[in-house]
């Protein structure tokens, strides 16, 4: 018996070892594949690295005769990722209670994940195009591209808070006759602001790098200054407006970090 | 002691002479795949008014959810219920606003205050428009007397994630009583509390009753189950095997009963 045991035992640790050995197999396959999808050169990658010192040499050292423009285009790229998440963060709230299965229809939240996954599918350069055509070069573009954005993240960090909110304390409520607003204000509300109010200021300091992004298609913001040297080959001053967003990025960040960890201990 | 209702009491409105405050016939839940069977399973019981009926029974012989088909959240597929008198088919929760449920952990909202969760008891009672931007004068003194009541005035304006247990319990109770139920259902109140905490909350539960409302609570311990309640009803695989008095149930179950 104790010997049938001890067999039984040897066989499920080969069958787990087999398991590992076939998953191992499978993704260096898929890494296989993909690599041969790259078209990879090794000898036009070692030819490459002259260029590349070349290219980061003349990036040094930075020309900070251009710093007050740097910040002029910093401000506005600030201002742009206030409003553009303001717009999505408000937009994107009627779509996420659409979308939590928790609380409305499966037909209903199936068609809000749809739009959901829509708007997400758009990369944001496109939808900087597409308002730059819409409403011309400049900030304005911009921020409705990032507006939009903004709706294809926050209403799924939304509709996740929202799924994730204890059932008990809602089943309380419907219970004592709460209408649906009631539940959704006192019940829903409060349990998801917390953690909305950080997916928030993520996405505000997530939108400032997006920003930058869109300047390259004429949407205003420092990403707009930044293309312009690299094509005039100033790249001395492209370095300039590159470390000033760095640092704003970083203090942001920082700032951002602490209003989080603010919100997740007072709750 | 902080566990019993002070001074003035609660005021229970206690229900009309002679009619069963619940009576359920051939009750039937839909079927379960994870159990092969209904959770209900033609259950048949009548709780008179008044009475402090304990449930027992082991995981998944459909204890909870006889409860939660009595306040409207689980459908039922054929039966009756009765509450009061009044048979209510609908999921319409005014038909059932005499009934109050008390989940296992409270149910309380963990990020509003102790007070914020108590004045909750009473949206049911206000339109949408009357809480829209907060509650009347008169509802917020009811609360606070409530919880001075249950003996939290220190905890009012404490978020109720920050409460322990036994308190958590205790504030969950204020906000039953500020829906004035005359038949309260518990579920498992005593789950994760000390036993001084368990006692608190279960002397709430006697007082209660002493004062007229019917309790029917889920128990796990049968100590406590034949200490505070009058009469056991154990369901079995979504049945009814045991309807009697407490003191019985040692007896029974040494018998070899579940």
């Amino acid at each position: 018996m104790k010997f049938f045991k001890f067999r039984h035992q040897g066989v499920g640790l080969n069958v787990a070892w087999l398991k590992g050995l076939l998953i191992l197999g499978g993704l260096l396959i898929l890494y296989g594949w993909a690599l041969q999808g790259l078209k990879l050169n090794l000898e036009t990658l070692n030819e490459s690295v002259p260029y590349v010192i070349d290219f980061v040499s003349r990036l040094f050292p930075p020309d900070w005769s251009v710093t007050d423009v740097a910040v002029k285009a910093l401000i506005e790229t600030i201002q742009m990722s206030l409003w553009g998440t303001t717009i999505g963060a408000v937009l994107s709230v009627p779509i996420a209670l659409l979308s939590a299965h928790n609380l409305t229809p499966g037909w209903i939240s199936w068609t809000a994940n749809l739009l959901q996954n829509m708007v997400r599918s758009i990369p944001s350069i496109v939808l900087g195009l597409f308002f730059v055509s819409a409403t011309g070069l400049g900030a304005p573009a911009g921020t409705l591209a990032l507006g939009i954005y903004t709706i294809g993240y926050l209403a799924k960090f939304y509709q996740e808070a929202i799924e994730s909110v204890d059932p008990c304390s809602i089943e309380s409520l419907q219970v004592s006759g709460a209408s649906w607003v009631q539940i959704a204000q006192y019940g829903i509300f409060s349990q998801v602001l917390p953690p909305g109010l950080g997916y928030t200021l993520y996405m505000f300091e997530y939108n400032i790098r997006a920003a930058s992004v869109l300047g390259v298609v004429g949407a205003g913001g420092i990403g707009f200054e930044l293309v312009n040297y690299i094509r005039g080959f100033e790249y001395n001053k492209a370095t300039t407006m590159m470390l000033i967003l760095l640092i704003v990025v970083t203090l942001i960040d920082g700032v951002s970090n602490q209003l989080r960890r603010r919100l997740d201990t007072t709750h | 002691m902080q566990g019993e209702i002070r001074s003035n009491q609660v005021n229970v409105d206690l229900q009309p002479p002679g009619i069963p405050a619940i009576a359920c016939a051939n009750l039937h839940s839909p079927f379960l795949p994870s159990l092969k069977r209904p959770a209900l399973n033609g259950v048949n019981c009548v709780i008179q008014a008044g009475e402090f009926v304990t449930l027992l029974g082991l995981n998944g012989a459909g204890k909870s959810t006889l409860l939660r088909s009595l306040v409207g959240l689980v459908p039922i597929q054929k039966g009756t219920i009765s509450i009061n008198g009044l048979s209510v088919k609908s999921k319409l929760l005014r038909d059932r606003r005499d009934v109050s449920i008390l989940f296992q952990g409270g149910g309380l909202v963990p990020q509003l205050t102790a007070l914020e969760n108590v004045l909750c008891g009473c949206l049911g009672q206000r339109s949408t428009w009357q809480t829209l931007i907060g509650f009347r004068h008169s509802d917020r003194l009811r609360a606070l007397q409530l919880l001075q009541t249950m003996g939290l005035e220190a905890q009012i304006h404490q978020r109720t994630s920050q409460l322990s247990g036994g308190q958590k319990q205790r504030v969950a109770i204020a906000r039953i009583l500020m829906q004035s139920p005359k038949i309260l259902l518990v579920d498992e109140p005593t789950t994760g509390l000390d036993m001084l905490a368990a006692k608190q909350v279960m002397d709430i539960f006697a007082q209660l009753h002493r004062q007229g409302m019917t309790i029917v609570s889920v128990l796990h311990d049968l100590t406590i189950a034949t200490h505070y309640a009058q009469r056991a009803i154990v369901l079995n695989s979504g049945r009814v095997i045991y309807d009697g008095d407490c003191e019985n149930l040692p007896n029974y179950l040494s018998l070899g009963n579940p």
